[in-house]
């Protein structure tokens, strides 16, 4: 269970990115953040495993007090968080298989790991996870190599090696067209179901929202404008869904997944 | 897209017969005067630059003479088409930007930029002229260079020699047409090469006031004991033992002997310059000399020389990478704005190291050869310290760049994993930087080796300082093997370093 209370974070520039954000994150739930770039969703999911370290609030995870975690601690609990981005985040000059054993640095002996050292059961692992997403195949290849929905199943499949009780997915399947965005989060909600894992989601595309959320809040300007369940974000009103995207947006009716929401 | 351009321009607080004025009196001025300040201040200072350069390169040409009209006169006269050219271009120009100027007032349209080509064309011929272009004298001289280039493009034949073996008798000769006191002519022994002048004294040619030949006396050269049938040339050795080879209309003496080893040849006494403390009785020496080459073709001096120096080179360019890497390393993070931005005196530091880098690496490696052979000496150590110097500069920018393009993204995923700062550097950070490493080091040792062809020039040891030395020496086929080897190794390495970096990228 993922709790965050009265959660602020304010730039070096004076940038207010969240203002008193709270919400709870139940185990075994697909949540699904919404909002338009800038609204804060991205800072969000980074002060949960802090890449960056919020300004004010609290964050708790299975009990553990996140921002109060010093660095070894720090480390235990990010490793149990798995995160997948938007842009892959892959080292693009080492091989799948090295990508994805990454996943594994905080579980194995940092010396031995220097020297690209790797024990067997973590390899088994690797491709374990690798067919898991479907491409096992590819697990000499250069990850710049692969196209952009076999990146994000690498970047699925680092997350995996974690053994993670939770996964931050930042925009996920903004980079890919509509097919590979269903491929894409259909791995995460079968983590989700069958693995159990929590997933906290940021995404754009509101049928996407309407098809994989069980829980939505919506962002904006930092701040939690909306709070719904699947159900209520099927019935949701233009006037909320403008309150989340602003007076320009237009809803896309659900189906069309082509066209994008700004 | 122009009309809103236009519709965004100030309008002109000035007439436009004042604008041409203005511009009469100083060009630029009233296209200033009408706001268009940055147009008036180009077309101002072109036009100074012009008249100033003109009338430097006029002055030039009429050098020697007195006066405004005469000096005018002697350039139209030395450079007709530039002389006239530019004069008619300033006047042109002159009377174009007061036209301009007029127009410059007006806020409906904008009139285009040509002027500015002309006076780019006047800058062009200006530069002609300066630079001493002359199209004819490529084709004119073409001849003389063809002897020296020929031997340059094939100098093989230099590249391997045999032993020799010489054949020589020589007589002694009175430089005095009297004759008195003649030197005692040689013996004549059984199986010696013999050689006897008839008569042993005369006159050397020389030269007259007009700078005319005054042929010098007449003699006969009589030879025997020589090796038959072979070619056989003749010297001659002045007082002072200075050897040369005398020409008999524009051709070297030479002769055959006949079947028994003997021969006969005239000659006109050479013409030596005798400068007037040695005048008087001298005794010179004429001798007949048999060459032959003997023994197995073997690589001759130039080229082992020139192998010996090559290698020297590609390890100089080797050394000064190495001890670039070694100190362009570390400077590079120091000159990395990404990792030097988070203090003002980091920021200090990233600015300093930045500038001194752009300092040093416009300063040419020849230059830094020229400082460094004042500092360590002659040899292929000043050439390291020189091309050691700019590697830093260059390596350092280039690492640093790598260093400002790293992605971010990946740092942040293996962050997220758990990983600790060193392995987040092993796997996020190094993959990143490895390949632009390799792929600048190659290219600089590339360049290295390249320059170091070159920096021997000035001493810093490796080839260059053989091929300047050949090519003073005219030495042309020597020069050539230096010239061939320099081509051919930077190809290769130009080849392999292109190789290797995109197996790297």
């Amino acid at each position: 269970m993922l709790e965050i209370k009265n959660l602020t974070k304010v730039y070096p520039d004076g940038t207010r990115a969240l203002k008193n954000v709270s919400f709870t994150v139940e185990d075994g739930e697909f949540l699904v953040i919404i909002g338009l770039s800038g609204s804060g969703k991205s800072t969000l999911l980074r002060c949960i495993n802090r890449l960056i370290d919020p300004t004010d609030g609290q964050i708790v995870f299975n009990g553990q007090d996140v921002t109060a975690a010093d660095g070894h601690e720090l480390r235990l609990i990010r490793r149990k968080i798995g995160m997948i981005f938007q842009h892959f985040n892959l080292v693009d000059r080492s091989n799948v298989l090295t990508n994805v054993l990454a996943g594994k640095l905080g579980y194995i002996n940092p010396w031995s790991s220097l020297m690209h050292q790797f024990p067997s059961t973590a390899r088994k692992e690797a491709l374990e996870a690798l067919r898991k997403v479907g491409i096992e195949d590819q697990k000499h290849k250069r990850a710049d190599e692969l196209s952009g929905g076999q990146r994000q199943r690498v970047g699925i499949a680092r997350a995996l090696m974690q053994n993670p009780s939770m996964v931050l997915a930042d925009e996920p399947v903004a980079s890919l067209d509509p097919v590979l965005a269903h491929t894409i989060l259909g791995y995460i909600e079968q983590l989700n179901q069958e693995n159990h894992i929590s997933v906290l989601c940021s995404l754009h595309y509101l049928d996407l929202v309407q098809r994989y959320a069980t829980k939505v809040i919506g962002l904006k300007d930092g701040e939690i404008v909306y709070r719904g369940t699947r159900d209520d974000i099927r019935q949701m009103t233009d006037a909320q869904f403008k309150e989340i995207y602003g007076e320009e947006a237009e809803r896309v009716s659900a189906g069309t997944l082509s066209g994008g929401m700004k | 897209m122009a009309r809103r351009y236009t519709n965004q321009q100030k309008s002109s607080p000035i007439s436009a017969p004042i604008a041409a004025f203005l511009s009469i009196v100083i060009p630029g001025l009233g296209q200033v005067a009408a706001l268009k300040i940055r147009r008036g201040l180009l077309m101002f200072g072109s036009m100074i630059s012009i008249i100033g350069l003109m009338i430097w390169r006029i002055r030039l040409l009429g050098r020697l003479e007195e006066g405004f009209w005469p000096t005018l006169l002697k350039a139209f006269d030395k450079s007709l088409f530039f002389t006239g050219f530019t004069i008619a271009a300033v006047i042109g120009l002159w009377i174009w930007i007061v036209i301009d100027a007029a127009r410059q007032t007006s806020q409906e349209k904008q009139y285009g930029n040509s002027i500015f080509f002309l006076i780019l064309l006047v800058f062009f011929t200006i530069g002609w002229q300066i630079s001493e272009i002359s199209i004819v004298k490529l084709a004119s001289d073409a001849n003389e260079a063809w002897v020296p280039l020929s031997k340059i493009l094939w100098p093989w034949d230099a590249a391997v020699t045999r032993a020799k073996d010489t054949v020589e008798a020589g007589a002694r000769i009175l430089i005095d047409e009297e004759g008195d006191n003649p030197p005692p002519v040689p013996e004549l022994k059984e199986g010696e090469p013999y050689i006897r002048a008839e008569p042993n004294f005369g006159k050397l040619s020389s030269l007259d006031e007009d700078n005319e030949i005054v042929p010098g006396s007449e003699i006969r050269l009589y030879g025997k004991n020589f090796a038959p049938n072979t070619r056989t040339q003749i010297w001659w050795s002045d007082a002072i033992g200075n050897e040369f080879q005398p020409r008999y209309k524009g051709q070297y003496l030479s002769t055959v002997t006949d079947e028994n080893g003997a021969f006969e040849i005239e000659m006109i006494m050479p013409y030596r310059l005798v400068p007037p403390s040695a005048r008087g009785q001298q005794i010179h020496t004429v001798m007949a000399r048999q060459v032959s080459e003997v023994g197995p073709l073997m690589p001759s001096e130039p080229l082992l020389l020139t192998i010996e120096l090559i290698i020297e080179t590609i390890f100089m360019g080797m050394m000064a990478t190495l001890f670039g890497i070694l100190f362009s390393v570390p400077i590079s993070f120091l000159a990395a704005r990404n990792l030097m931005s988070s203090s003002p005196i980091t920021l200090a530091i990233y600015y300093l190291t930045r500038t001194i880098m752009n300092i040093v690496r416009a300063i040419e490696p020849l230059i830094w050869a020229l400082i460094a052979v004042v500092w360590v000496g002659l040899g292929p150590f000043a050439g390291i310290v020189a091309l050691t110097i700019h590697s830093i500069a260059a390596l350092g920018k280039l690492y640093s760049e790598a260093i400002e393009g790293i992605n971010p993204g990946p740092i942040e995923a293996i962050q997220a994993t758990g990983a600790t700062k060193l392995q987040t550097i092993m796997y996020a950070v190094v993959p990143q930087m490895i390949p632009p490493f390799v792929s600048f080091t190659i290219y600089r040792w590339d360049i290295n080796v390249r320059m170091s062809t070159v920096i021997g020039m000035v001493g810093g040891g490796g080839i260059g300082f053989l091929l300047v030395q050949y090519i003073r020496l005219l030495e042309y086929r020597s020069a050539g093997i230096a010239v061939w080897f320099i081509a051919i190794t930077v190809s290769i390495l130009d080849y392999v370093s292109a190789e290797i970096r995109q197996r790297f990228v």
